[in-house]
């Protein structure tokens, strides 16, 4: 008996057709991923499953959940049938958190709901789930609210209140949107695990192919509210019959692909991912060039051992984003800025736009220092650096037209109406934005679009340094892939300097200069991107390489893995990575590491270029 | 330990504020026209008279001198002599305070109780006849003159029903109730005397129902709304597709997140409603805090005014300390 086995459902909202005959079967123990684009109806289908279609919607059919339609059932069928038939596991798990309710209470309260436990056996069973979810001092993060999590942490109390139900069909919506790609791997081995070890039927939903694709049995492909090719994983990875399937494929970024300009140059060292290779002799025969000289146009901005502590508001402790980065960027430069999140990323980009003032250290923008100026002139330099926002929709103001959005720069800068006019646009046109986009507001704009008119303000005010800050993460991957093009096109112009920070490597490699690696507000490793992609000589540089999604589906192994959280490697002396690198030896933990050259890069690891060979044991 | 540190600096933060408060009220009520000396001789006193009064009140110093008195008598607890009255300000304040702050506070708190259960019941039904009857008559009461809606209710549940004692006065003097706070309900309970009890709480049924209407739609349709857009929430509906049953989500997912905005305008309300009761007073002869400080101010008593005004500046600060830590208790993103 299938657990679930949809049959012709069509689901109209109003006059339009959400889902036009849709037929998907999931069996226990069976994994299946539905994969469509954003608007494809994929959410609709969880909802359906769930019978919580939006107001309004009209679905026929048969949604037969071991055998009962969950479209005729009665409320108190329903109502049993939610949750202990089938429980999603919400996109965004922020949001779908209870703010004001303790995680642990929300998993006591399924819990009991579902598996009629009391009070106290609910407690400790919560415990022990949080535990298998990979929740790191589980009895203490009872008691914690959901805004003190992590993003990965939030999605693991996503998955453990879901599976607390006890479901036979567990759906994951977009599980692993936002997160990065060593967390993305952790958090799909768990529903792989849901299936494999507790007989859960799993429906694992995703825009993007190539993060799911590998713990998958079969694959959906759903497109415009229709089913356009299903069947297992490899036959379709390897033999994709619709066009849709092949755009799908085609759009996944991959590490391999070549940076445009220098196909030639990087075509010699073939897998990236597998750096084994690349040892000591391939280094000496480069021609020897200083790191990060490759060009030399005026610097935009520098930024010297900078350190940034966010106090707490009550005086003792803090968190400490930054310990000493020193960064440069040059006008006519992309320098890429990668690292798992709270890494220091986004903290770095807002030190550099001037938002925020170094506890110790320097930054110097435009020439300038933001932090010897106050208002008029301060407000004057900030206008030199631009931002393009993660969240394009979250990032325009409901309430104001593209053009307004975009022209907001210019009036900040004092430029007259007409000409405001004029220069809004060119650049809404440079975007590939027609007139008729200057008067729509950001709900009248897919994700795509309204990141178009992101960069377009960006750009409009002319500035000399724009920080990119995961500006695709938030979006379908067929759409990234013409993002991504656009910022190639911007960060190409030689008068400007550009940042484009990122968790997703493979995006990074498309079109920077260079490539700052952090690590807990470190940088670990920079140099030319293509000597760094190729040849990563630091163990976090080969492990977020390593964790890449890649189309083969198969695990490779010698790849490095990170052992735990960066959470959970309390800072103690040493190398800040030592506790969770597979390399560590006594040395590390009580060394300080310091950059040093290694060929065109720099790296902070002791053993860099002296690592064992990477066909060895794991761990 | 948090909140103690934050009530602690609060509090101390409240120091300049009343000092400011001070200040402009000493000043603004000298420069309004009208003279507090002229109010308390007769027609035929001389002008001689007059300047012996104002002797009498230290009014004849410069004002420098009489603030610097003013300002050193608060710190000892002396807020002055009643021009009117000839009576000490505090101890007239010490009685009046009592019954006025008894009203407010059984008043805000029966409101916002009524407000949160009448709120989310109404957001759990949006659109049908309950939600819309309940909102269309909260809308009324919050449109009637408490004068007149005291009057209507005097009428029928005094004088056409005879459930309540008659609108005059707050206790019965026959139950010799001891003065203690000059809260009589508070005072009863404290001396143990159980017919002044109920007699105080006789009384209180009037005047309490009529502030209660007056004020219970804003804080019914905060509650309402907030409740709206947590039933509209991610959150909420993720609680509910996980097959969660209903008192749950009442109870753990629904009530405390649909609280967060309320206490702030509990204060707001209380604060108000400090210095707005006269009317309520007038109408049940309640010989509370309004009314005293209103003669206060038609008569130019200087001191009374003064005093007034720093009390209800006093209770808005403390009220406000309260809703915050409230808050902060109730909503965890709040960090105080």
């Amino acid at each position: 008996m299938t657990l679930l086995d949809i049959r012709d459902l069509k689901v109209a909202i109003g006059s339009v057709q959400a889902l036009a005959g849709v037929d998907l079967t999931v069996a226990r123990g069976e994994v299946v991923g539905l994969v469509g684009e954003s608007g494809g109806g994929k959410s609709m289908i969880a909802r359906s499953v769930v019978g919580l279609l939006p107001d309004g919607a009209r679905a026929t059919g048969q949604v037969l959940f071991e055998d009962r339609d969950v479209l005729t059932m009665d409320a108190a069928t329903l109502a049993a049938h939610r949750g202990a038939g089938a429980a999603i596991c919400f996109q965004n798990p922020r949001g779908a958190l209870s703010p004001t309710r303790v995680i642990g209470r929300q998993l006591t309260d399924r819990l009991v709901t579902h598996q009629g436990m009391d009070a106290s056996q609910a407690r400790s069973a919560a415990v022990g789930l949080f535990e298998s979810v990979g929740i790191r001092s589980a009895a203490r993060r009872f008691g914690s609210y959901p805004h003190e999590l992590s993003g990965g942490q939030a999605q693991r109390v996503m998955i453990s209140l879901a599976t607390g139900c006890a479901p036979g069909l567990l759906i994951a919506d977009e599980p692993t949107t936002g997160l990065d790609v060593t967390l993305t791997r952790e958090i799909l081995l768990r529903f792989r695990e849901a299936a494999d070890e507790e007989g859960r039927g799993v429906l694992l939903i995703s825009h993007d192919l190539a993060s799911i694709a590998r713990i998958c049995d079969r694959l959906v492909v759903l497109n415009a509210g229709a089913i356009v090719e299903h069947g297992p994983t490899t036959a379709i990875l390897t033999t994709p019959a619709a066009p849709y399937t092949r755009t799908l494929l085609a759009a996944v970024p991959t590490l391999p692909s070549p940076h445009p300009a220098e196909s030639g140059e990087s075509a010699g060292s073939a897998d990236p991912a597998r750096p084994a290779g690349a040892g000591v002799s391939a280094e000496s025969g480069d021609p020897a060039q200083p790191a990060g000289s490759a060009v030399s146009g005026d610097e935009v901005v520098r930024v010297e051992d900078a350190h940034v502590v966010y106090g707490s508001r009550f005086g003792a402790g803090g968190h400490h984003a930054l310990r000493g980065v020193s960064l440069t960027v040059r006008a006519g430069e992309t320098v890429g800025v990668v690292g798992e999140s709270g890494s220091g990323k986004s903290t770095l980009a807002r030190l550099m736009l001037g938002m925020i003032t170094p506890s110790r250290g320097a930054v110097t923008l435009a020439g300038r220092e933001p932090s010897r100026l106050r208002g008029r002139a301060l407000r004057a330099l900030r206008r030199r650096a631009q931002l393009v926002f993660q969240d394009p929709i979250g990032s325009l103001s409901p309430r104001r037209t593209v053009a307004d959005a975009v022209a907001e720069p210019l009036r900040a800068a004092g430029v007259k109406a007409p000409e405001r006019a004029r220069r809004v646009a060119a650049v809404l046109e440079r975007m590939g934005l027609d007139g008729t986009y200057a008067e729509r507001r950001p709900h009248e704009l897919s994700g795509g679009q309204a990141q178009r008119v992101g960069i377009a303000r960006a750009l409009a005010g002319e500035p000399d340094l724009i920080v990119f800050d995961e500006p695709t993460s938030a979006l379908d991957v067929t759409v990234q892939a013409q993002i991504l093009k656009v910022i190639g096109e911007v960060t190409a112009e030689r008068g400007r300097g550009s940042v484009f920070i990122s968790h997703d490597l493979a995006t990074v490699r498309g079109f920077c200069d260079r490539v700052v690696v952090l690590y807990l507000g470190r940088i670990v490793e920079e140099g030319p991107v293509e000597e760094v992609f190729a040849r990563p000589r630091h163990p976090y540089t080969m492990a977020l390489l390593a964790a890449v999604p890649s189309l083969d589906g198969e695990e490779e192994t010698g790849r490095v893995r990170l052992t735990k959280d960066p959470e959970e490697a309390a800072a103690g002396g040493g190398c800040a990575l030592a506790p969770r690198c597979p390399f560590a030896e006594d040395a590390c933990r009580t060394e300080e590491q310091e950059l040093r050259t290694l060929g065109r890069a720099r790296v902070a690891c002791r053993r860099a270029g002296a690592l064992p060979d990477l066909e060895g044991p794991e761990r | 330990m948090r909140i103690a540190r934050f009530t602690a600096r609060r509090l101390l933060q409240a120091v300049p504020v009343l000092l400011g408060v001070v200040v402009v009220t000493f000043v603004l009520v000298r420069v309004l026209p009208g003279d507090p000396i002229r109010t308390i001789l007769g027609p035929n006193a001389t002008e001689a008279d007059a300047a012996a009064a104002r002797a009498r009140y230290g009014l004849d110093q410069p004002m420098w001198q009489q603030f610097v008195d003013y300002l050193g008598g608060l710190f000892t607890g002396d807020l002055g002599v009643s021009i009117q009255s000839g009576q000490s300000v505090m101890g007239e304040m010490a009685v009046r305070l009592g019954p006025t702050l008894e009203l407010v506070v059984i008043a805000v708190t029966i409101a916002t109780v009524l407000a949160t259960v009448l709120g989310i019941w109404s957001a759990r039904r949006a659109g049908r006849a309950g939600d819309h009857t309940l909102r269309v008559l909260a809308l009324v009461g919050n449109s009637l003159p408490e004068f007149w809606l005291g009057l209507v209710l005097i009428l029928v549940v005094y004088s056409g029903l005879g459930w309540v004692p008659a609108p005059s006065g707050r206790v019965d003097p026959d139950t010799n109730l001891s003065l203690i706070t000059g809260a009589d309900l508070l005072d009863a309970v404290l001396t143990g005397n159980g017919p002044a009890f109920a007699s105080a709480a006789g009384h209180l049924v009037l005047p309490v129902a009529t502030m209660v209407v007056v004020i219970v739609a804003p804080l019914m349709r905060s509650v309402r709304a907030s409740a709206l857009e947590v039933l509209g929430s991610e959150a909420y509906r993720a609680a509910a597709a996980h097959g969660l049953p209903e008192r749950t989500l009442l109870r753990g997912y629904l009530a405390r997140a649909a609280l967060v905005r309320l206490p702030a305008l509990a204060a707001l309300v209380f604060g108000f409603a400090i210095g707005s009761t006269v009317l309520v007073e007038y109408v049940f002869s309640w010989q509370g805090f309004g009314q005293w400080a209103l003669r206060g101010l038609l008569f130019r008593d200087y001191p009374v005014v003064q005093a007034s005004v720093v009390v209800i500046a006093l209770c808005y600060t403390l009220i406000f300390l309260i809703a915050d830590v409230v808050h902060a208790v109730l909503d965890p993103r709040v960090r105080i």
